[in-house]
C-alpha cells in the first residue's frame, strides 16, 4: 500500500490552477502528516481500517436523490437548513435565511472568491493530520457560508449531512463570520446508505472581531467510519462555543482545533459520548492562545460500554505573547463494562508566565454506593443507573445556553443511554 | 413484623454479626446501643440488603418473607426504610426527581398507577412541612453540598414520603446540634403510629431522650447481650459500655 504516491497521482488529474496549487501545497507536507498519524492516531487505527476496504479515491457524482429527501425532511425540526447529499450541496432542497450567502466555491463571484480565498484551507489541519489531507485533494467541491455584520439570529440552521450514495464521500465548507455577526449551526451527519462506509468532513471557520457562535455537532451512523475536522479561527473580542455528541459508528473521529488568534477570545468546547457495541469514538482537540486575555474552556464526558472504545485527546497551546490566558480543560468517562476502554490524554504546552491554566482527567465506574442508596428507596437496579448515568451526562447539557438545542441534545442524551440499560 | 434469629453476617470473611436474635412488633421502637465496632450498622445495612454483606447463617423474615430472597428495592417496596449514617452525594439528581421516580415505582409493583404531578406535588408538600425542608433543598442534587444536619432531614423526608412499615435509622443523630436533632425526632415521632415501627442505631443515650424507645438492646461483639427498657440506656450512659462486658 502507499497511499500518498496514489495522492501524488491523484493531483496528476487535477487542471484548474488554483486549485492545483492549493493540493500541491498539500502533497508538500503529505509525507509529514502521514508520519504523524502514528502518534495521533495511536488508539484510533481508521487509516488501516478504511484503507483496506474502500476506494478513497472514487470521483463522487452529483446525483440527484428524492429518496432520502423525503426521509430527512421528518427529522428537519429548525425553519432554516442546508442539505448536503453525498458531499454535494442541494441548495433546491434547502432552506436558507436572509442576510447570509450560501453557494458553492465554483460559483463565487470574483469579490467573494478574494474572501473566501483567504480561508480556504488556510486553518484547516490539512498540514498536520493525513485525513484531512486527503480530503483537501479528493473533495468535490467546497461549500461558502458567508454571514454579514448584520446577521444576528438566535434561530439554529441545520447543516444536514447525508451519505447515500457511495461507500466514500468527502464534505468540505468554510463559514465566515463578519464583525459583531452572531450565529448558530447545528449540524448532523446521518448514514441513509445501509452499507459500511467512511466520510470525511474538514470545516474552517473564521471569526471576525466581536462575531459570536454557537456549533453543534451530532452523528447518527451505523457501521460508518467518519473522520470530522472543526477548525476556527478567532479574531478579537469573539466567542465560540462547540457542543459535540458521539454516540455510533464504528469508528469516529472528531479533530476540533480552535486558534485564538486575537485578544479577549473565548472557546467553550462541550463534549458528550456514549458508546456501545464495538463503537471507538476519538476526540481530538486543540486550542491555540496566540494573544492575551483569552479564556478557553472545556469539559469532555464519556460512558463506554460493551466492547467500546473512547479516546480523547485535549491540547493547550499558550504562545508568549498570550499573557494572562484563563485555559481550562476536564474529561471525565465511566467504564461500564470490563471489555470497554478509555485512553486519554491532556497535553498543556506553556510559555508564558502569567497565565490559569488548568486540566483533569477521571476514568472510572458506577457508583455502588450510589446505586445502593437509589434502591434503598424502592429504584430497581436499572432505573437506578440509569438515573445516575443522566446526572453524569447533565453537567453538558447544562452548558447550553439555548433552551431548544438544550431539550434537542437532552432527549438524544437520553434515548442513547435508555440503549445502555437494555444490557 | 421483623424476626431475626441466630443471624451471621460478614463482610470479606470478616465475621461481623455472630448469633443475633431481634423481634420487632407494630407500634414498637425499638433502640440497639452498642460500642464502635459492635455491628450496629452492620446489622442496618444487612436489613437494608447491601450486597457488601453475606448472611452465612440465620433467620430474617420481614412480615413472614424471607429478606436473604430480596434485593434491596425489593426490601423497600416491603416497606423498609434504611436512614444513612452518612447519606450519599449524587450530583445531578434532584432530590425530587429521586423521590418522584422512587414513589412511582414503588406504587408499579403494587399494581398501582404512578402518581400525576398534582398529587405527587401535594404529597411533598404535606410532607416537607414535617420536617421542616425547605423547597429548594429538594430542588438542588441529592445532599450535594448539604450541611450535615440537612442531609440527616432530607433523610427523614424521605422515610415521610415513603411511609415505611419498619424503619431504621443508623446513627441518625451523628452530625446534628441540639435544633436539629430535635427537628429530626420530631418528624420522627409524627411519622410513628400502631401499625409502624422504628429501630433506632445509635451509640449515645441522647437520642433517645427524643424518640423514646419501647426496648433498649445493647449489641456487642455481633450479639444482642442485654435488652431492657428505656431505662437500661440511662444506665448504660452513667456506667459505660465496660459495664455490661464485665457483667458477661
Amino acid at each position: 500500500m502507499n497511499i500518498t504516491e496514489d495522492l501524488k497521482k491523484f493531483l496528476d488529474g487535477e487542471d484548474d490552477t488554483k486549485s492545483q496549487k492549493r493540493k500541491s501545497d498539500v502533497i508538500k507536507s503529505i509525507d509529514k502528516s502521514y508520519s504523524l498519524q502514528k502518534e495521533e492516531y495511536k488508539y484510533t487505527p481508521l487509516l488501516k481500517k478504511i484503507n483496506k476496504r474502500f476506494n478513497l479515491f472514487a470521483q463522487n457524482k452529483n446525483i440527484r436523490s428524492q429518496k432520502s429527501y423525503s426521509e430527512i425532511k421528518k427529522s428537519i425540526d429548525s425553519k432554516f437548513y442546508i442539505l448536503c447529499i453525498d458531499g454535494f450541496y442541494k441548495p433546491e432542497l434547502s432552506n436558507i435565511p436572509q442576510n447570509i450567502s450560501i453557494k458553492n466555491y465554483s460559483d463565487l463571484s470574483e469579490n467573494e472568491i478574494n474572501l473566501f480565498e483567504k480561508i480556504y484551507q488556510k486553518y484547516d489541519d490539512s498540514k498536520s493530520d493525513f485525513f484531512s489531507s486527503i480530503n483537501s485533494i479528493t473533495h468535490n467541491d467546497c461549500l461558502t457560508i458567508s454571514l454579514d455584520n448584520s446577521f444576528k439570529s438566535e434561530e439554529q440552521i441545520s447543516i444536514i449531512n447525508i451519505i447515500e450514495n457511495y461507500e466514500v464521500s468527502n464534505f468540505r465548507k468554510m463559514i465566515f463570520c463578519d464583525k459583531s455577526s452572531e450565529a448558530s449551526f447545528f449540524e448532523r451527519f446521518i448514514d441513509l446508505s445501509q452499507a459500511e462506509s467512511f466520510s470525511s468532513s474538514v470545516t474552517e471557520i473564521y471569526l471576525s472581531e466581536n462575531a459570536k457562535l454557537n456549533y453543534y455537532t451530532t452523528q447518527d451512523f451505523k457501521e460508518n467510519y467518519h473522520y470530522n475536522s472543526i477548525n476556527t479561527f478567532q479574531r478579537r473580542d469573539s466567542i465560540s462555543n462547540f457542543y459535540t455528541l458521539s454516540f455510533s459508528g464504528s469508528i469516529v473521529r472528531n479533530n476540533l482545533n480552535i486558534c485564538l488568534n486575537d485578544k479577549n477570545c473565548y472557546a467553550n468546547m462541550y463534549g458528550f459520548y456514549a458508546i456501545n457495541d464495538k463503537c471507538l469514538v476519538d476526540n481530538h482537540t486543540s486550542v491555540d492562545h496566540v494573544d492575551e486575555n483569552s479564556l478557553s474552556n472545556e469539559h469532555y464526558k464519556g460512558i463506554m460500554g460493551g466492547r467500546s472504545n473512547g479516546v480523547f485527546n485535549g491540547k493547550i497551546f499558550v504562545r508568549q505573547k498570550a499573557q494572562k490566558t484563563n485555559a481550562f480543560q476536564a474529561n471525565n468517562n465511566i467504564i461500564l463494562s470490563d471489555k470497554a476502554k478509555v485512553n486519554t490524554k491532556p497535553q498543556l504546552e506553556i510559555w508564558a508566565d502569567d497565565v490559569k491554566c488548568s486540566h483533569g482527567c477521571t476514568v472510572g465506574q458506577m457508583d455502588e454506593d450510589a446505586i445502593f442508596y437509589l434502591m434503598s428507596r424502592g429504584i430497581s437496579r436499572k432505573k437506578s443507573i440509569s438515573l445516575l448515568l443522566s446526572a453524569f451526562s447533565s453537567e453538558i447539557i447544562e452548558k447550553i445556553i439555548d433552551n431548544k438545542m438544550k431539550s434537542v441534545f437532552t432527549s438524544l442524551i437520553k434515548n442513547q443511554l435508555d440503549k445502555f440499560n437494555d444490557e | 413484623m421483623l424476626k431475626i434469629k441466630n443471624l451471621h453476617a460478614s463482610v470479606e470473611d470478616t465475621k461481623i454479626l455472630k448469633g443475633l436474635s431481634l423481634e420487632v412488633n407494630s407500634g414498637e421502637v425499638h433502640a440497639i446501643m452498642g460500642p464502635n465496632g459492635s455491628g450496629k450498622s452492620t446489622l442496618a445495612s444487612v436489613i437494608a440488603g447491601r450486597e457488601d454483606y453475606d448472611v452465612t447463617e440465620g433467620i430474617i423474615d420481614f412480615q413472614d418473607k424471607d429478606l436473604k430472597e430480596l434485593g434491596p428495592e425489593e426490601r423497600a417496596r416491603e416497606g423498609i426504610f434504611l436512614a444513612f449514617q452518612y447519606p450519599i452525594e449524587i450530583p445531578g439528581v434532584s432530590t425530587t426527581n429521586f423521590m418522584k421516580t422512587a414513589v412511582n415505582q414503588i406504587r408499579e409493583s403494587k399494581g398501582k398507577k404512578p402518581l400525576d404531578a398534582v398529587a405527587f406535588l401535594k404529597l411533598m408538600k404535606e410532607k416537607m412541612k414535617l420536617v421542616n425542608i425547605r423547597q429548594d433543598l429538594l430542588s438542588r442534587s441529592i445532599n450535594d453540598g448539604f450541611s450535615g444536619g440537612e442531609k440527616k432531614r432530607n433523610e427523614i423526608f424521605q422515610m415521610a414520603m415513603l411511609n415505611p412499615k419498619l424503619s431504621i435509622l443508623d446513627e441518625t443523630d451523628s452530625g446534628l446540634d441540639i435544633d436539629a436533632l430535635k427537628i429530626v425526632s420530631n418528624g420522627v415521632n409524627a411519622l410513628k403510629s400502631n401499625k409502624n415501627a422504628t429501630v433506632v442505631v445509635t451509640h449515645y443515650q441522647r437520642l433517645l431522650d427524643y424518640i423514646v424507645p419501647d426496648f433498649v438492646h445493647v449489641l456487642m461483639d455481633g450479639k444482642i447481650v442485654k435488652s431492657g427498657d428505656k431505662n437500661l440506656a440511662l444506665e448504660l450512659e452513667e456506667k459505660g459500655y465496660d459495664w455490661i462486658k464485665s457483667e458477661n
